[in-house]
């Protein structure tokens, strides 16, 4: 059975490009346009594997994304951070989130930096999922 | 030292004798002579504190003699012994400066008398010369102190780095010192006790410092000032300046005026707005080159979706990534025109145009994004409000860009419990602006955002705004004659109030 793979982007062009990506390469996309939003569908309908923005209004990537890799019930849902946000800056920005909450949240699983190839998208959810 | 020694002459022997011993009983010491020459050659030698003479006598008689002493020290006190009622030669010794006259015959009292007072004329006289000299002393003292302390203050107003110019009473220049000269350009020999204060200063400048005096004495400094002096060698100096009314016993006297050089802080000043501007456009050239990335990645993503809704004939496909490129040539549409706007000046184009009819106008183009964002949009237009003369271009675009400003304001407010709402308005303030009010109870701004807003390279939307939004908006409105106000606070809203001039449309009477 085809895997699920949640997209959480405010930008509807990117959801566009990255749902067409996974739809050719025979993955079932699921949409969310915010990180609320994107939790919400996460919890109703779990999907395999999320691919995810960092900067949206309401409830940024970078909050969702230290909630799900602290909640036991999704922190195995492998994650691609995937943005025009510079991989130095994100990860700097998790070192003081990390200093000042306490504990460490691991880091992601895939970083990608837009803009990127509909292949070395495709690419990389099938590292994760096979 | 006291009068002591006394010298007696008369060609008597007899009354010469009888009044050295009188004399010298009485403690003083006593030299004698027989005649006028005799007495003359006595006194040169001897020195007497006081001559008592015979006046009449062979040869040089007493006046003679009286005469010749008091060439020699006119000092000297001579006392006269005269005949009883020879008021001639009594006269004629007063003119010639006797101390003091007895008659003959010479009673003892009556010489000792005349001695008592000589002896206190010449004591009064020592101590006169005594006290003078002092007093010159003290004087020079005195002038040497106040040299000094006069030479103090020259060399303190002298060196001074503020520019010092004191006029007196009749607004004659009377301190000028080395920087004023460098500051007015008129070296101080051409205006110091030459120059009034309007010869120095232009008018505008000479009028604010004479009204100083008009003031209230217990006004009479005012406070450091900025003013730009025009000097006579045609310099602008921009200066600090205060002034000091000066009174003396209440009465006034002068008034002095001091200046500082602000010419070097201006220049640093405006070296640090152009770094300032400098760092500015690099911040915004790295702002625009986000955005144009945003745009090339939304171009790429959707020819990539065109591609396989050719590759598999699918229309949605090539509906949605045609969609996407469209979207992103407009977007690309916007930023070369936002640019252009910005860098260039533009005279606003005047004609008659309805202030409600665009507002309708730009709610059509938002409603859609509006209501799939869940945002409600209200209006409340002022129907008295008809045809009015002002550019339609600039009201579009700066509304349109106030409403998707406040869109994205409810876009990242946090509280989700909220019902969000964009309400716009028209009205008519004081009869002659027009005013628009685009009011959101979105997330509102800190102190901080606040103050940037107009900053080029400010944008609050990460890589998804360019910050040249509001920058235009302003720049629009203000060739507009127009001004933006904003209230907001954080998590309540902000309220953007655009207002431009009233102008009617005029109509014409064909007739």
């Amino acid at each position: 059975m085809s895997k699920k793979v949640l997209v959480v982007d405010d930008d509807p062009d990117v959801r566009s490009f990255v749902v067409t990506v996974l739809e050719e390469n025979e993955y079932i996309p699921l949409v969310a346009q915010d990180g609320v939003e994107g939790f919400e569908v996460i919890q109703k309908d779990p999907p395999d594997l999320v691919i995810l923005d960092v900067l949206m209004p309401r409830g940024s990537g970078i909050r969702l994304y230290r909630k799900l890799r602290t909640d036991k019930k999704f922190n195995k849902i492998p994650i691609i951070m995937f943005t025009g946000i510079a991989q130095r800056s994100f990860l700097k920005s998790q070192k003081a989130l990390d200093e000042f909450k306490g504990g460490e949240v691991p880091k992601p699983d895939i970083y990608l930096e837009k803009p990127v190839e509909p292949e070395e998208l495709a690419e990389a959810v099938k590292k994760k999922l096979g | 030292m006291s009068a002591n020694k006394i010298l007696i002459v008369d060609d008597e022997e007899i009354i010469v004798r009888l009044l050295s011993m009188s004399l010298r009983s009485d403690g003083y010491e006593t030299v004698t002579a027989g005649s006028g020459e005799q007495g003359l050659e006595v006194f040169e030698a001897e020195d007497p504190d006081i001559v008592v003479t015979d006046i009449k006598m062979p040869g040089m008689d007493g006046l003679e003699l009286l005469e010749k002493i008091k060439e020699i020290d006119p000092e000297k006190e001579v006392i006269i012994v005269t005949g009883h009622g020879d008021i001639d030669s009594t006269i004629a010794a007063l003119q010639l400066g006797a101390s003091d006259f007895i008659n003959k015959p010479v009673r003892d009292e009556a010489l000792a008398i005349a001695l008592e007072r000589a002896k206190t004329k010449i004591e009064i006289r020592e101590k006169l010369e005594e006290y003078t000299e002092n007093l010159e002393i003290k004087v020079a003292e005195a002038t040497e102190e106040i040299r000094r302390k006069s030479n103090f203050q020259r060399l303190l107003i002298k060196s001074s780095t503020d520019a010092i110019v004191a006029f007196d009473h009749d607004w004659k220049v009377v301190v000028y010192n080395p920087e004023a000269a460098k500051v007015f350009g008129e070296p101080a020999k051409e205006v110091r006790n030459k120059m009034t204060i309007d010869d120095l200063y232009t008018p505008k400048i000479a009028k604010i410092f004479k009204s100083v005096t008009k003031a209230d004495e217990n006004q009479q400094i005012i406070q450091w000032k900025e003013n730009v002096i025009n000097t006579k060698d045609g310099r602008q100096i921009p200066v600090r300046y205060t002034s000091n009314v000066l009174y003396e016993k209440g009465e006034f006297v002068g008034t002095v005026n001091f200046f500082q050089d602000l010419t070097e802080i201006k220049r640093l000043q405006k070296e640090l707005v152009q770094s300032e501007r400098l760092a500015a456009v690099g911040q915004t050239v790295s702002g625009l080159a986000h955005y144009v990335k945003n745009i090339l990645i939304g171009l790429k993503g959707g020819s990539y979706v065109v591609d396989v809704g050719i590759k598999k004939n699918n229309t949605e496909k090539l509906i949605t990534g045609w969609e996407t490129i469209k979207n992103n040539i407009r977007r690309v549409g916007n930023l070369t025109q936002d640019l252009l706007t910005y860098s260039k000046q533009r005279e606003p184009e005047f004609e008659p145009c309805v202030p409600n009819d665009i507002i309708n106008d730009v709610i059509v183009l938002v409603e859609d994004t509006a209501r799939e964002k869940s945002i409600g949009i209200s209006k409340e237009l002022d129907s008295s409000l008809s045809e009015i003369v002002a550019d339609p271009q600039t009201i579009h675009r700066s509304l349109l860009n106030l409403v998707n400003n406040a869109m994205d304001a409810c876009l990242e407010d946090e509280d989700l419990t909220k019902k969000h709402e964009i309400n716009i308005k028209s009205y008519v303030e004081k009869d002659n602006m027009v005013c628009f009010d685009v009011k959101d109870n979105g997330c509102g701004m800190d102190k901080d955002t606040q103050k940037q807003l107009f900053n080029p390279m400010f944008s609050s939307k990460g890589g998804k705004g360019t910050g040249l939004g509001l920058l235009v908006t302003g720049k629009l409105i203000q060739e507009h004659k127009g001004v933006i106000e904003i209230e907001t606070s954080p998590g309540d809203g902000s309220t953007f109030t655009i207002s431009i001039p009233l102008e009617k449309v005029k109509v014409v009477d064909i007739n």
